[in-house]
């Protein structure tokens, strides 16, 4: 399975938010979406799930356009997980990842044995088995993206679609719930992953992608593409990509801004000396 | 240990209570069902009811009183009926308004379906139309009301549930102030008084003929909203991930509109206006049974229709003159719907 968008461009109504970008994404890889708040990133998600109409070029999947596409057949090739939210019901954490079969399942059906068996099986590869029948509400932050990516699973897509899903949630369930991305590629999936750190990129995507104004600035290995400069042109701020070395001997790329902290106590206290003398 | 009782209480919040409870939900029914039979000015003792019931499928030989006969099945029975039967429609309607709307506190006529069928019905008693005619004019109104608000929400380009509550707030609004000035045109000795007690909503005037007509679009809204019970738990999750799971959100929203306006105006059309049960039982059935619609639809059928029965019999026994079914369930729901909140754990966040 391949996505392949060719020159798409997407928006609200009269607004265009992503002008004209060209892009492939094949089974078994990564790829990390990173841009500024307001580049696209999230309007750009909302057309490839057919949220919004497609303003111009197209989405194709294995060289097929889906512009005609329902709902059902979109959901049966892509699964989309969206950010941490809470809904108002308390459903139990297994009837949420059975909604990941509703594309699966006929309108006046409910889930089959098979189909719980599947969400059984998509819980257990995410070691969440224990949260089966637990109140989905009531579970924490990075439990409940857990188990979004298990619905996500239980849907068996063959692209997964990542809004940002470990905004909101706290430093060890950002490691924990990201872990698992390389496992899903590893499925045969295609993952498409807007990420807000640049070192997400480095450490779970293969390829990266970034987003300037609607624009692709530049795509590539997440080593080459994601540069100091590039970083500047799409933050605004300056920053230092060093290499480091963890525990495990494994070499990562962190970026850190490039800025005297120690400068700025002073600068204030020399104006509240100037004030003094004024 | 906080986690492990919280854990605990997970555990036993299974499927297989559920079942359970929908069972002592129905026999409760069955018992109010029985009781309300007896329940009345003219008291109809346990034994003689049941050999009365019983005379109708076995050759029992008749040997009470032709009144007691005539009070269980003209009187009695119909009015039971519709009870249950308004109730349950009422209850299923917010049931699933209130996961389409993804909000807890939506009640069946969020949409105007009360008001519109409350403007057709003044309109109709105003023009002296005959019981009968009175009643089609409030079906059809309920239904023209909510037809507007769909409209009129598809033209608007915004979030479409906020469109739909909006247009519904505002069509319910219009329809409320021409009920008013249907009500300060009309004769205050004849009329006005008519459309008022109509408005306060009661089931002391029905007949089977009544039951009937409402019987087939209440059982199609149930049954119709009972088979997509998955769908509706998927919808609840909101509109653009149901959309990503597969829904076609648009025809799914038209259905859930189609089939609880059917009800509620059906319900309308033979009680009057009857407010609180829709907003109050579903959200009662949440907390015993939990969101899941396989689920929460039956235990709204069955709590709905036996808690209106209940305050049926209290709206005939009370007081030495009948008070108005409307009065008496808000008297009741808001008391009851604060106790809720006050004091259990909420069925939602």
């Amino acid at each position: 399975m391949e996505m392949e968008f060719r020159n798409l461009s997407c928006g609200y109504g009269q607004r265009r938010v992503v002008d004209g970008i060209s892009l492939k994404l094949k089974v078994g890889e990564v790829v990390g979406l990173l841009g500024a708040n307001g580049c696209g990133k999230t309007t750009l998600i909302k057309t490839i799930l057919g949220l919004l109409p497609v303003q111009g070029g197209e989405v194709l999947l294995d060289g097929k356009n889906i512009r005609n596409w329902t709902s059902a057949q979109i959901a049966r090739v892509i699964g989309y997980i969206p950010q941490m939210h809470t809904p108002p019901f308390p459903f139990e954490v297994l009837d949420v990842v059975l909604m990941g079969r509703t594309a699966h399942i006929k309108p006046f059906s409910s889930p089959s044995p098979q189909d719980v068996k599947i969400a059984e099986q998509a819980l257990d590869m995410l070691n969440i088995s224990y949260l089966r029948d637990r109140v989905y509400t009531e579970i924490s932050g990075g439990e409940r993206q857990l188990v979004l990516i298990a619905r996500a699973l239980a849907q068996e897509p063959r692209i997964l679609i990542m809004d940002e899903p470990t905004a909101s949630l706290d430093f060890g369930n950002q490691i924990k719930v990201l872990s698992h991305v390389k496992q899903l590629a590893g499925m045969n999936i295609a993952v498409l992953m807007s990420c807000h750190f640049p070192e997400h990129a480095f450490i779970y995507s293969n390829r990266a992608v970034l987003l300037n104004e609607g624009k692709i600035l530049h795509s590539g290995t997440p080593g080459e593409t994601i540069t100091a400069e590039r970083l500047k042109t799409l933050y605004g701020v300056d920053v230092d990509i060093v290499s480091v070395k963890n525990r495990m001997n494994q070499e990562l790329r962190v970026c850190i801004p490039s800025r005297n902290f120690a400068l700025q106590p002073m600068q204030s206290m020399d104006r509240r000396k100037e004030y003094a003398f004024a | 240990m906080k986690t492990v009782i919280k854990e605990r209480i997970a555990e036993v919040k299974t499927k297989r209570d559920a079942g359970w409870k929908i069972l002592i939900l129905l026999s409760t029914l069955i018992l109010i069902f029985i009781l309300s039979f007896a329940l009345g000015r003219y008291p109809v003792p346990p034994g003689q009811l049941l050999e009365v019931l019983a005379s109708r499928v076995f050759p029992i030989e008749a040997h009470w009183n032709a009144t007691v006969e005539t009070v269980i099945f003209q009187v009695r029975l119909p009015r039971i009926f519709a009870a249950i039967l308004v109730g349950a429609a009422l209850s299923t309607a917010g049931a699933a308004y209130q996961g389409m709307f993804k909000n807890p506190l939506v009640s069946p006529d969020i949409l105007g379906a009360s008001a519109g069928a409350g403007f057709g019905a003044a309109l109709a008693i105003y023009f002296s139309f005959s019981m009968l005619g009175i009643q089609m004019m409030a079906f059809v109104g309920g239904l023209l009301a909510v037809g507007l608000t769909y409209g009129i929400s598809l033209r608007i380009r915004h979030d479409p549930m906020l469109a739909l509550v909006l247009s519904g707030i505002m069509i319910g609004s219009l329809f409320s102030a021409a009920i008013s000035c249907i009500k300060y045109i009309a004769d205050p000795y004849d009329k006005l008084p008519a459309i008022t007690f109509w408005l306060m909503g009661s089931l002391a005037s029905i007949t089977t003929r009544d039951v009937y007509m409402a019987l087939t679009p209440i059982l199609f809204g149930c049954i119709l909203l009972y088979l997509l019970r998955w769908r509706l738990n998927v919808l609840a999750m909101g509109e653009e991930e149901a959309r990503v799971l597969g829904i076609n959100t648009g025809v799914m929203k038209t259905i859930v509109i189609v089939c609880c306006t059917l009800m509620t105006a059906a319900s309308v059309s033979i009680s009057g206006m009857i407010g609180w049960v829709g907003l109050v039982i579903p959200h009662l059935a949440r907390m015993i049974v939990g969101p899941n619609y396989r689920v929460l639809l039956p235990a709204s059928i069955l709590l709905g229709g036996g808690y209106l029965l209940l305050v049926d019999d209290l709206a005939r026994l009370l007081a030495s003159m009948e008070i108005p079914l409307g009065i008496l369930t808000a008297l009741i729901g808001v008391p009851f719907f604060l106790y809720l909140l006050l004091n259990s754990k909420w069925g939602w966040k």
